[in-house]
């Protein structure tokens, strides 16, 4: 063979010699600095990257609701057209739930999983780097039609004959986040180059592509993790003494496996619409926009938990860290969160309550999406009983995670009043509807990933946030958000539609609407300030121990930063918690005999992941660039499909290859035998 | 060597590989895609059971586009590929790497014939007047059984690129055989696929006496 990894364990990567692919290629092992992040497949470095991408697009997803907030803060405001106006709700909504808040879950995924079970990576180190590279080749996509509408705008177009032909100038996508058909299809008769007159401009082409690329990183990583939770538990860790933020990113996992299907189908449909006259859609050739609807909606109600889900186990951790009690319930809990993600999927009509589906199907939706109160309630009661009787610490994690379960029950309640259909009739398409889904993955969803930054960022850095600015930052976000969406009830109930970029004076919504703005500046700046606190904490935070918070799972036993390698010897479980148990107990943790002198097996860097990644990213700009007629766009297409491909087949040819790194020693205790029955 | 690197990692918990077991969770994802698919064709021949409209204008019934003999063949030719590839992933077992290349070609061979019978399919389907453009019926049929031709595609593809590379040398042992066996699972798959689409895109036409949709020819013209 080309490569061998039969050289003696060495203390650090640089000791060897450039090792060779099985082509032959020097593989980019030994590299340092920005080399070592664009190859890594260390799935600590990629859970970095992914929350660093994730807390960016947050920024720029939260740049669009200020604008969306200060339009409209006065009636008749003019501070953004109705075209911009549409452009920067869509963004907004896209950005925010596939930029942002899945992305920081992957990155806690990344991080912890294979700390949590005891792994030393996950099972698929290069697909997982892959995973990473098409999120942002996705994201790039989507944000590059920013780049677009800024030339339209500017008028750098104005001498292309493709752009004189252009009939919609929405060069950013513009039709709400789900895209509704057949707004975002085509009417009429196919021409001769295979296109039907469409309603809006390439902006849906952008989303329809870039939705594309993001589903494929999502369904990678998503394979890539279930196979590792199941696959690469430590002796004795059963399923049911997983920590419940790996259980949760099993079932969300699982959840993303077999609800993007629905709308990878649904955007080839819409792509072929568009592009080639197909009549999926097409309502004057026979097609069915209400199809649309179903099919993102099948994906689109699962993906609402694929968001919520991380963020109930990030919390599950929290709050008995806190309370110095072990999680009330802990099967009830692990149960409910699989109840929530099995009835995920039965439901999703009720966002079609105002279609006209007929009666028994709506009674039946309405009863389905009551019924998943149910698991939510019971972990809620969980939550709580883990509190009760607790020593509580109100440290900035803890803080956070009250304040998810305060507002995510406000999101609940209302979102029973919308399971009901007669009540959900007067609530469809108000901002009703905007304060109940910003009540769950706002003041739910981003409160909970919050908590689990300031709660694992001394484990990712070994370095401690800033305490008081911690708390201002979490009272700002609390108290803005509370100001800036729960005027929205009011303004909803008072009928207030989504979606409009501007009203009329004497409606009565001007007061709430102009306190919703100033809340949405103090959200603004909240988010912003503890946000800075983290990257100001990731540099320059003071030093911390390794188990700062008296932690209770595997992760807090390893140092921190956690070596490469992660634990110098495989850890041997015996109870749930045991950490904990090993802290103040009967010793619960033992350890294999590797590692050490004989070293352990690491896997090789690669370029392939990120080539491969650039691929999409040709494919992705290129789409778009035919909707719009620039002339041999075709070519930018296949250029990126051949890149694909290629990176594919030398990252297949490459091998895994790898080499031995020696562990120390000596803090490992010696090998004691424990329970490791019954996996 | 690199199967040194590879069997140095721990045992897994459940004692299947990794590999076989990502296979089957892309599987299980794939099957949603397909029955989403499926779901959409079903659905529009429900709605519109009258069949397509060519450019003429005529309407035109499904049973006199298909060419039910045809489709049959390529069907018995993809299900014979499938024997092929559970000898080669046998003869991959048993270390015989002859006849591992023997049945892998006669895997891409039969695959070719199947994706020939699809492109002869669409070009007579396209001088009948069945257009993805003219008709709802013609963009769910070209979309449907062209992302399963495009399945089986990558399929041949893959096996082709196996095929080379067991030349090297490099595609031995439990790893080689394991690589074999999971290109198998995916061929095996999409043929499994193509028995459902065949069934519920092509046989059902002929079901009782005017088709399934009751809007067809008499069966006995």
């Amino acid at each position: 063979m080309s490569h061998d990894t039969h050289h003696a364990p060495v203390a650090s990567k640089l000791e060897l010699a450039p090792e060779r692919s099985d082509l032959g290629l020097i593989r980019p092992d030994r590299s340092t600095g920005w080399a070592d992040w664009l190859t890594t497949v260390d799935h600590k470095k990629i859970g970095i990257m992914y929350g660093a991408f994730a807390m960016l697009f947050f920024l720029v997803g939260g740049v669009e609701a200020l604008a969306i907030r200060t339009q409209l803060a006065r009636p008749d405001n003019d501070f953004v057209t109705a075209r911009m106006y549409n452009q920067l709700f869509t963004m907004h909504g896209t950005t925010m739930i596939f930029l942002g808040v899945m992305p920081l879950s992957a990155a806690f995924f990344n991080f912890l999983v294979p700390l949590q079970i005891g792994a030393r990576d996950v099972a698929f180190p290069r697909l997982n780097a892959f995973s990473l590279w098409t999120f942002v080749a996705g994201a790039l996509v989507l944000n590059s039609s920013w780049l677009f509408e800024f030339g339209h705008l500017s008028g750098w177009f104005n001498n292309f004959d493709w752009y004189k032909s252009l009939v919609y100038t929405d060069f950013a996508p513009a039709n709400g986040w789900f895209s509704y058909a057949p707004l975002s299809g085509t009417f009429g008769q196919a021409n001769a180059a295979l296109q039907a007159p469409r309603f809006t401009g390439v902006g849906t082409d952008f989303w329809i592509i870039g939705l594309q690329i993001l589903g494929v990183a999502s369904l990678a990583a998503s394979f890539n993790f279930i196979c590792t939770i199941i696959n690469m538990r430590a002796k004795g860790m059963t399923m049911m003494r997983l920590p419940v933020f790996t259980w949760m990113t099993l079932v969300t996992s699982i959840l993303i496996i077999l609800a993007f299907p629905a709308i990878t189908v649904a955007l080839i449909e819409l792509m072929f619409d568009r592009q080639f006259g197909a009549n999926f859609f097409n309502p004057s050739a026979g097609g069915q926009p209400i199809l649309w609807q179903h099919l993102f909606w099948i994906f689109g109600h699962p993906e609402v938990y694929i968001l919520v889900l991380p963020a109930m186990g990030i919390v599950s951790e929290v709050l008995p860290t806190f309370s110095g009690k072990s999680l009330f319930g802990y099967p009830i809990i692990v149960f409910s969160g699989a109840v929530i993600g099995f009835l995920g999927f039965a439901v999703w009509s009720h966002h079609m309550f105002t279609t006209g589906l007929g009666a028994v199907p709506t009674a039946a939706f309405a009863l389905l999406t009551m019924a998943i109160a149910v698991p939510t309630g019971v972990k809620i009661f969980n939550w709580l009983g883990t509190l009760w009787g607790g020593r509580i610490r109100f440290t900035p994690p803890m803080v956070l995670s009250l304040g998810f379960i305060w507002m995510f029950m406000c999101g609940g309640f209302s979102g029973v009043m919308h399971s009901a259909a007669p009540a959900d009739a007067q609530q469809q398409d108000s901002y009703f509807v905007i304060a109940h889904f910003h009540y769950v993955l706002l003041g739910g969803v981003l409160l909970g990933l919050m908590s689990g930054l300031y709660f694992w960022f001394p484990k990712i850095f070994g370095r401690m946030p800033n305490a008081p600015i911690a708390y201002i930052a979490s009272g700002l976000v609390i108290l803005g958000f509370n100001l800036a969406f729960g005027p929205m009830h009011y303004l909803g109930l008072a009928g207030q539609p989504r979606r409009t970029h501007t009203y009329h004076e004497g409606n009565g919504w001007e007061t709430w609407n102009y306190v919703a703005t100033i809340g949405a500046f103090i959200l603004g700046i909240g988010i912003f300030l503890a946000f800075a606190n983290l990257v100001w904490t990731a540099f320059k935070g003071k030093k911390c121990s390794p188990d700062p918070w008296d932690g209770r799972t595997l992760e807090w036993s390893l140092p921190s930063p956690v070596p490469e390698y992660n634990f110098a010897r495989s850890p041997i479980i015996a109870t749930r918690d045991a950490y904990n148990e090993d802290k103040y107990g009967e010793k619960k943790i033992g350890y294999e005999n590797d590692g050490g002198e004989a070293g352990i097996h690491m896997p090789s860097q690669s370029w392939m992941p990120l080539v491969a990644g650039f691929g999409f990213l040709m494919i992705g700009i290129g789409m778009p660039l035919i909707a719009m007629g620039v002339p041999h766009a075709g070519w930018v297409v296949i250029s990126g499909l051949s890149v694909m491909f290629l990176g594919i087949l030398l990252w297949a040819l490459e091998g895994p290859g790898g080499y031995m790194l020696k562990t120390p020693t000596s803090s490992s205790p010696a090998p004691v035998t424990a329970n490791t029955s019954s996996y | 060597m690199s199967q040194v690197a590879e069997s140095s990692h721990a045992p897994t918990s459940t004692g299947i590989d990794h590999k076989k077991l990502i296979m089957w969770l892309f599987l299980a994802s794939d099957c949603m895609f397909f029955g989403t698919l499926i779901s959409t064709h079903l659905l529009y021949r429900k709605l519109y059971p009258t069949g397509f409209t060519d450019a003429e204008g005529h309407q035109r019934f499904i049973q006199n586009l298909f060419n039910i003999e045809l489709t049959s063949f390529s069907t018995f030719i993809l299900l014979m590929s499938s024997f092929l590839m559970a000898l080669a992933v046998s003869a991959m077992h048993k270390g015989q790497i002859k006849s591992f290349r023997r049945n892998v070609l006669g895997v891409i061979f039969f695959g070719l014939i199947f994706l020939g019978c699809q492109v002869y399919e669409f070009t007579h389907f396209l001088h009948q007047g069945l257009t993805i453009q003219n008709s709802v019926f013609g963009s769910t049929f070209y979309v449907l059984t062209g992302t399963h031709g495009t399945h089986v595609a990558i399929g041949i593809l893959w096996l082709i690129l196996l095929y080379f590379y067991s030349f090297t040398g490099k595609l031995v042992g439990h790893m080689g055989a394991l690589d074999v066996e999971v290109a198998g699972l995916y061929w095996h798959f999409v043929d499994i696929v193509w028995i459902i689409i065949f069934t519920a895109v092509y046989l059902v036409e002929y079901l009782g006496p005017t088709g399934f949709w009751g809007t067809g020819l008499p069966l006995t013209k």
